[in-house]
């Protein structure tokens, strides 16, 4: 029995007057991968930012139904605690080009004043990174800056960095979309093994890779969530018409 | 359109292709032993050739669309019944090669009381019946009559297991017979496995259609 | 294509490259002109003493321009100390804030201050700081700090607006408040360029010399004291370079290229600092 983790009821998102979420009803399940697909402009992206509340950042940004974790509302908390929850890694790696390696990975903790004694810091940098499966390529140059990794290397250090803050859920937007082939391929290795300890969600474009990685695909379409089903079922034998159409290429 | 759509309807015509020869065959084959038509029989063991063409190339551009397209749900499905299908075919145009050989070898026509006592000719025409029903079924992508063969296998089935006893009883009383009984309960034989083929075909037609495998089951569901 | 038309185009092409040197040439012309006649002049005036000394009165030898020096760098170091804060935080805002009211109406006003004359800053800081509390070096920084304001709010503006939004999603994401997003992680990445635009503020007023004309006014002794009037070097050069005294005339080339030093050496430090502190996004 899987319990569920992340619950959306009749939940709606808008640009001002652009509804682009429309009445969204989904039950993400604790410790699997769910991947989210759609074309473009299919309101995926903005539902996934709803999630941890980055929605609202952005000027003329609203957004109503209800959204919980663990069946706590997620908009009636302070949304710095949903962010401590719920991390994200972005499309283009983002590592903070000013700081080292090491600093970037605590820099959830040290930029948010939390102070944490140097042996912790230390054990947690090690931990990411090793879950990352970075440890080994760069603890020898730890105080090196983050942009001087490759691609696909930020992009782990990346999710390094969230997994230092241990949420529970880790939202993905299109990770790999930046990343050569090989790198693709060793974040989407990781996606296996991180989701014994954290929930994934991933935005992707790439239906290959929603078929390769996740355990339950949602797919959305004009702003609806058409259908949400185990990723075998979708794959093989999908029930609406519109998820056929799409995930065979007859239309983009 | 897609690109795989193209691909995909460029296939389904070889299919058909195949299939049309396939059951031409089979009824070639059938003229020359209703005929005793040496010439005509020849002429199906000479055409055999070509469905063994159609089949090595069906399953090249099967491989090729699987490699290039990663094709999923019911593309996948059409893509899979496809190779069965193919299979299937080219065994029934095995038979119909094996039914020409016997015509070629026979030295003398059949008698046409063997004929009768053996209900051979109506199994002939019934498992060409199924087979061209299945060809439409896949053409027209009917369930309702892919499932309609299935009854029709019944016929064969009951005149395959009569056909011991009462060709048995035939030798006792015709030994002159006996090699042409012995070569129509072969022939019986056949007809009956083209049946099946046809039942198999009918099978993955409802299996890529509808996404139910009917396989190993209870027929009438 | 034609072979004599494309020979004549290839032959514009060089003549435009040529027009294009020449000019950029003319431009670097006046600055080497002004190099030459400050530093022949000025040169000679220093040595210790030169730094050291008072003005002596008409018809002694020696003296200095000590207190001119010291007003300068007093009265400007309290521009920077009152222009950063606002400047800085003036800045940030309108990066944060692309529409809106106040941005817009900030972002006007700012614009125009860049343009008004500092003759009318200084009379305006006469009036309003002088005729209520005196004369001081204090009301001549804050005129100073004025002119200083539209140069460090419009670069701090268009460093921060340069920085991706990645930057700032990544900081929310791992659960910053805003302020801390702000100061923590795109300030440091900005440092770069919201320091030359201070540098290059703090370059432009140090030569100013009409606002401090009402203001600070002039003294002819070293004061420290920023409550009362105080000297400056542009004042320096002024009331000295139209004199009738070969003596004051003298310190007032050497004081001219005090000055020019100071502004070349800001505009180096600039530089350097921009190239040090970059940030490789």
């Amino acid at each position: 029995m899987e319990s569920t983790i992340i619950k959306s009821r009749n939940f709606n998102a808008s640009f001002g007057t652009n509804h682009v979420v429309k009445n969204v009803n989904i039950d993400i399940p604790r410790n699997k991968v769910i991947a989210v697909m759609g074309p473009s402009g299919c309101g995926k992206t903005t539902y996934l930012r709803c999630i941890n509340r980055l929605h609202e950042l952005i000027p003329g940004a609203t957004s109503s139904g209800e959204m919980t974790i663990n069946d706590e509302n997620i908009y009636q908390m302070h949304p710095i605690f949903v962010r401590l929850k719920i991390g994200m890694v972005f499309q283009r790696p983002n590592p903070f080009p000013n700081l080292s390696i090491y600093d970037n990975v605590i820099a959830g903790y040290k930029l948010n004043g939390i102070k944490v004694p140097k042996a912790e810091r230390d054990r947690i940098v090690e931990y990411s990174l090793t879950r990352v499966a970075l440890w080994n390529e760069v603890k020898d140059s730890l105080n090196k800056k983050g942009s001087f990794l490759s691609g696909g290397q930020q992009q782990r250090l990346c999710i390094a960095r969230a997994v230092a803050m241990e949420p529970e859920v880790l939202l993905f937007d299109e990770p790999t979309s930046a990343l050569d082939p090989i790198s693709t391929s060793t974040v989407e290795e990781l996606f296996h093994e991180l989701k014994t300890n954290y929930t994934l969600i991933i935005v992707t474009h790439n239906m290959q890779q929603a078929a390769r990685v996740s355990d339950k695909t949602a797919f959305f379409y004009l702003g609806e969530l058409v259908e949400y089903d185990e990723t075998k079922i979708m794959f093989t034998n999908p029930k609406d018409s519109r998820t056929q159409n799409y995930i065979t290429g007859r239309f983009s | 359109m897609a690109q795989i759509e193209t691909e995909l309807q460029l296939l389904k015509a070889e299919v058909i292709n195949m299939w049309t020869l396939v059951n031409g065959q089979l009824n070639k084959a059938r003229l020359a032993f209703v005929n005793f038509d040496k010439d005509l029989a020849r002429e199906v063991v000479l055409k055999e050739k070509r469905v063994n063409g159609y089949e090595l190339k069906i399953d090249r551009d099967c491989e090729n669309i699987f490699a290039l397209f990663c094709p999923v749900a019911i593309d996948l499905r059409f893509l899979l019944a496809v190779l069965k299908i193919n299979t299937n075919l080219e065994r029934t145009g095995d038979i119909a090669e094996g039914i020409a050989k016997y015509v070629i070898e026979a030295e003398v026509p059949f008698s046409q009381q063997l004929l009768d006592v053996a209900r051979i000719l109506p199994m002939y025409e019934e498992s060409v019946r199924m087979q061209e029903d299945t060809q439409e079924a896949f053409e027209k992508e009917d369930t309702i009559l892919a499932r309609g063969v299935f009854k029709k296998d019944e016929f064969l089935d009951e005149i395959n297991r009569a056909s011991h006893k009462v060709l048995e009883r035939h030798i006792k009383e015709h030994p002159e017979d006996t090699a042409q009984a012995l070569w129509i309960l072969s022939t019986i034989r056949k007809l009956e496995r083209v049946g099946d083929q046809a039942k198999n075909i009918a099978e993955e037609i409802i299996f890529y259609l509808e996404a139910k495998v009917l396989k190993h089951r209870n027929k009438f569901v | 294509m034609e072979l004599r038309s494309v020979k004549y185009r290839i032959a514009k092409n060089y003549g435009f490259k040529a027009l294009v040197m020449i000019f950029a040439f003319a431009c670097v012309i006046p600055l080497l002109f002004i190099l030459f006649f400050i530093v022949s002049k000025g040169i000679t005036q220093i040595n210790w003493h030169f730094l050291t000394r008072i003005p002596k009165p008409v018809g002694e030898s020696g003296g200095g321009i000590a207190n001119a020096l010291v007003g300068s760098v007093l009265i400007v170091l309290m521009a920077v100390v009152i222009a950063i804060p606002i400047g800085i935080l003036g800045g940030i805002y309108l990066s944060e804030n692309k529409k809106g009211r106040l941005a817009y109406w900030s972002r006007l006003c700012t614009d125009v201050l860049q343009g008004v004359p500092s003759i009318v800053i200084g009379i305006v800081a006469y009036f309003w700081i002088v005729k209520p509390f005196g004369f001081s070096a204090l009301s001549g920084s804050i005129a100073l700090a004025i002119m200083m304001l539209p140069i460090v709010v419009r670069s701090t503006e268009e460093t921060l607006k340069l920085l991706p939004s990645s930057l700032q999603e990544a900081g929310f994401a791992l659960g910053m408040p805003f302020h801390r997003v702000i100061f923590k992680v795109i300030v440091p990445v900005g440092t770069s360029g919201i320091l030359s635009g201070v540098m290059l503020a703090v370059a432009r007023i140090s030569g100013e010399t009409a606002p401090l004309l009402f203001t600070a006014l002039g003294n002819n002794y070293l004061s420290w004291n920023i409550f009362g009037t105080m000297h400056s070097l542009p004042k320096l050069i002024y009331d000295y370079s139209t004199s009738a005294y070969d003596e004051w005339k003298n310190l007032a080339w050497g004081a001219s290229f005090v000055l020019l030093l100071w502004v070349l050496l800001l505009n180096l430090l600039t530089k350097l600092i921009t190239r040090k502190w970059k940030v490789q996004l």
